[in-house]
């Protein structure tokens, strides 16, 4: 049932990716112009920009029992089975930032990791240019992490995680990791703690895998959203939301050709046209609360995840992690937990097509939930070594956030996962 | 003639006492900056508002990377030890927020940014404080 990736290579995708690449380059080549130009205009006689350079990344290996593929999120086309894969967590990021004045930075990070194809080539995850009009209102722009949820544009910095990876119960539905946009952020002193909130908007620049070998391109779609959130002593609340326009119609005839044509070729949408994607919202918000005193820092959060047409199915997902340093070891515990809410589907009166309109929104199905247990090692600076287990139970039909499952898979998994972090 | 094992100890750890000196916070003794309180100290290291209760703004200085002032200070500003600063700081450095403070060389140039920056603040031993200094904050053992 698989397409080969190669299929892909055609001529023309060859050129289109090789004006996006260009594209990139013009932007961030265009940002650094920019950003010279205000640094200069801004602080005559300054001295060159200072360039640092930064890296992160993760060397994982994972492996799944129970039957069926671990994913860390919906970005990945396949995951870790039975017999042991680095694909899950390892990934290597590099950063440059350049200060062109005290209160102006321009930043780039390329990251490689196994993304939405099944390769590795690096994506341009950051590019922007910060301006930081006083210390407490900064505008950025170019391209940026998305933050839909609290350490949500972090969630690849595995050094900077507790855990291995960030509880996919609740991350693991983010398809979009940066925008092409721009964000404000402001600060205000309140009571005896800090204010502070985030705008963004922009369009997604990105591709998500939507079944063996085929993407679906979720590129010109105008993301918009923001959070604000409370800071006092230990305490952290913040509340998020974010809107998602689908620009594309995900490609189910593609994926309908790869299962056999079962429709002889007639357009899925235009017998069901309720399930169009295109131009529908998504609409994620989320309550997010963290402690952190000394050694102990415990994060809670909860989001759900609306969607205006049925053909994916809404979420809601929550987790609990606690941790616990002692010395250079930290332990930690988890449990995180996502659930579909009941909803209707529509109808056809075309003898089994309702089968497949079940079978399409059923792959965005989930109903699992997720107990770990982990330990950091910080043995040496800038290094972290950790290990986790991960018990999955959930229903057959919870497949959103695993790939391949077998027959007669039951909904659970054991996984076991090392990761080796580091940061430079 | 034998000395009593508890002056031995008392020895031993006084000995040792420089390697985890009191930090204290101080600024130019020429700034406007009288006191600080801790949260305004926690906010200014860990980037969170980088302004003084004045209104003026603040930059910080750290202590180079294996200075025992440096483990001290966060020690007893926050009781994280330094991996988790790190890890802090690759959070908001990797997530293109607020860089962290200033990082020079040596405690010399600590003292030096401090008394050249507009808004310096920084952290010294105790016994590195002299009268071109203000004291703004101690933290207690």
């Amino acid at each position: 049932m698989r397409l080969d990736i190669s299929s892909s290579r055609r001529p023309g995708a060859d050129r289109a990716r090789l004006i996006r690449v260009a594209a990139s380059r013009h932007l961030l080549a265009g940002l650094l112009t920019c950003a010279a130009g205000i640094a200069s205009a801004s602080e005559p006689g300054t001295p060159a920009p200072s360039v640092s350079l930064h890296g992160f990344g993760t060397l994982g290996l994972t492996r799944a029992h129970g039957g069926a593929e671990y994913i860390r999120d919906l970005s990945q086309p396949d995951g870790a089975g039975s017999s042991w894969s680095a694909k899950v967590d390892s990934l290597l990021g590099l950063q440059a930032n350049v200060e062109l004045s005290p209160r102006t930075e321009a930043v780039a990070q390329v990251v490689s990791r196994h993304r939405y194809d099944g390769g590795y080539r690096p994506e341009l995850t950051w590019a922007f240019l910060r301006h930081d009009f006083s210390p407490d209102f900064s505008l950025r722009a170019g391209r940026l992490g998305t933050e839909f949820y609290m350490l949500g544009d972090s969630r690849l910095v595995g050094y900077a995680n507790t855990s291995i990876r960030p509880p996919p119960d609740f991350y693991g539905s983010l398809v979009f990791s940066y925008i092409d946009g721009i964000d404000a952020a402001m600060t205000w002193p309140a009571g005896s703690g800090l204010l502070r909130g985030k705008l963004f908007a922009g369009k997604s620049p990105e591709q998500a895998p939507f079944a063996a070998g085929i993407a679906w391109n979720l590129r010109g779609s105008p993301l918009i959203g923001g959070h604000l959130e409370y800071l006092d002593g230990n305490w952290q609340i913040r509340f998020s939301h974010a809107s998602v326009r689908f620009d594309k119609e995900t490609p189910t005839d593609a994926l309908l050709r790869a299962l056999g044509d079962p429709l002889g070729g007639v357009p899925y949408l235009s017998l069901v046209p309720e399930m169009a994607m295109a131009d529908t919202w998504a609409r994620f918000n989320a309550l997010g609360l963290v402690y952190d005193q000394g050694p102990l820092r415990i994060e809670w959060m909860l989001n759900r995840i609306d969607q205006e047409g049925p053909a994916y199915a809404d979420s809601r997902a929550g987790y609990l992690l606690a941790s616990y340093r002692l010395g250079e070891i930290t332990p930690y515990l988890g449990i995180s937990r996502s659930y579909t809410p009941t909803s209707r589907l529509p109808s056809s009166p075309i003898p089994g097509l309702d089968a497949i309109t079940a079978s399409l929104v059923g792959q965005s199905r989930i109903d699992q939930r997720t107990v770990t247990l982990g330990g950091r090692w910080d043995f040496h600076k800038n290094l972290a070594l950790k290990a986790q287990i991960d018990r999955v139970e959930g229903k057959p039909s919870s497949l959103f956030l695993v790939k391949h499952p077998a027959a007669d898979w039951d909904g659970n998994l054991t996984v076991y996962s090392l990761a080796l972090d580091f940061v430079f | 003639m034998r000395a009593p094992l508890p002056l031995l100890l008392g020895l031993l750890v006084f000995a040792t006492a420089p390697a985890v000196a009191d930090p204290v916070v101080v600024v130019s003794a020429r700034g406007d900056v009288q006191r600080l309180d801790r949260e305004d100290v926690v906010n200014i290291f860990l980037g969170r508002y980088r302004r003084f209760p004045d209104g003026s703004t603040a930059r910080p200085v750290d202590q180079p990377e294996f200075s025992p002032t440096k483990a001290a200070f966060y020690r007893k500003l926050v009781n994280k030890d330094l991996n988790e600063i790190n890890a802090y700081w690759a959070r908001l450095v990797f997530s293109g927020k607020t860089p962290p403070p200033a990082r020079v060389a040596s405690a010399e140039e600590v003292a030096t940014f401090i008394l050249a920056t507009p808004g310096g603040i920084g952290y010294l031993a105790r016994d590195q404080v002299d009268a071109r200094f203000r004291i703004v904050l101690e933290l207690p053992r």
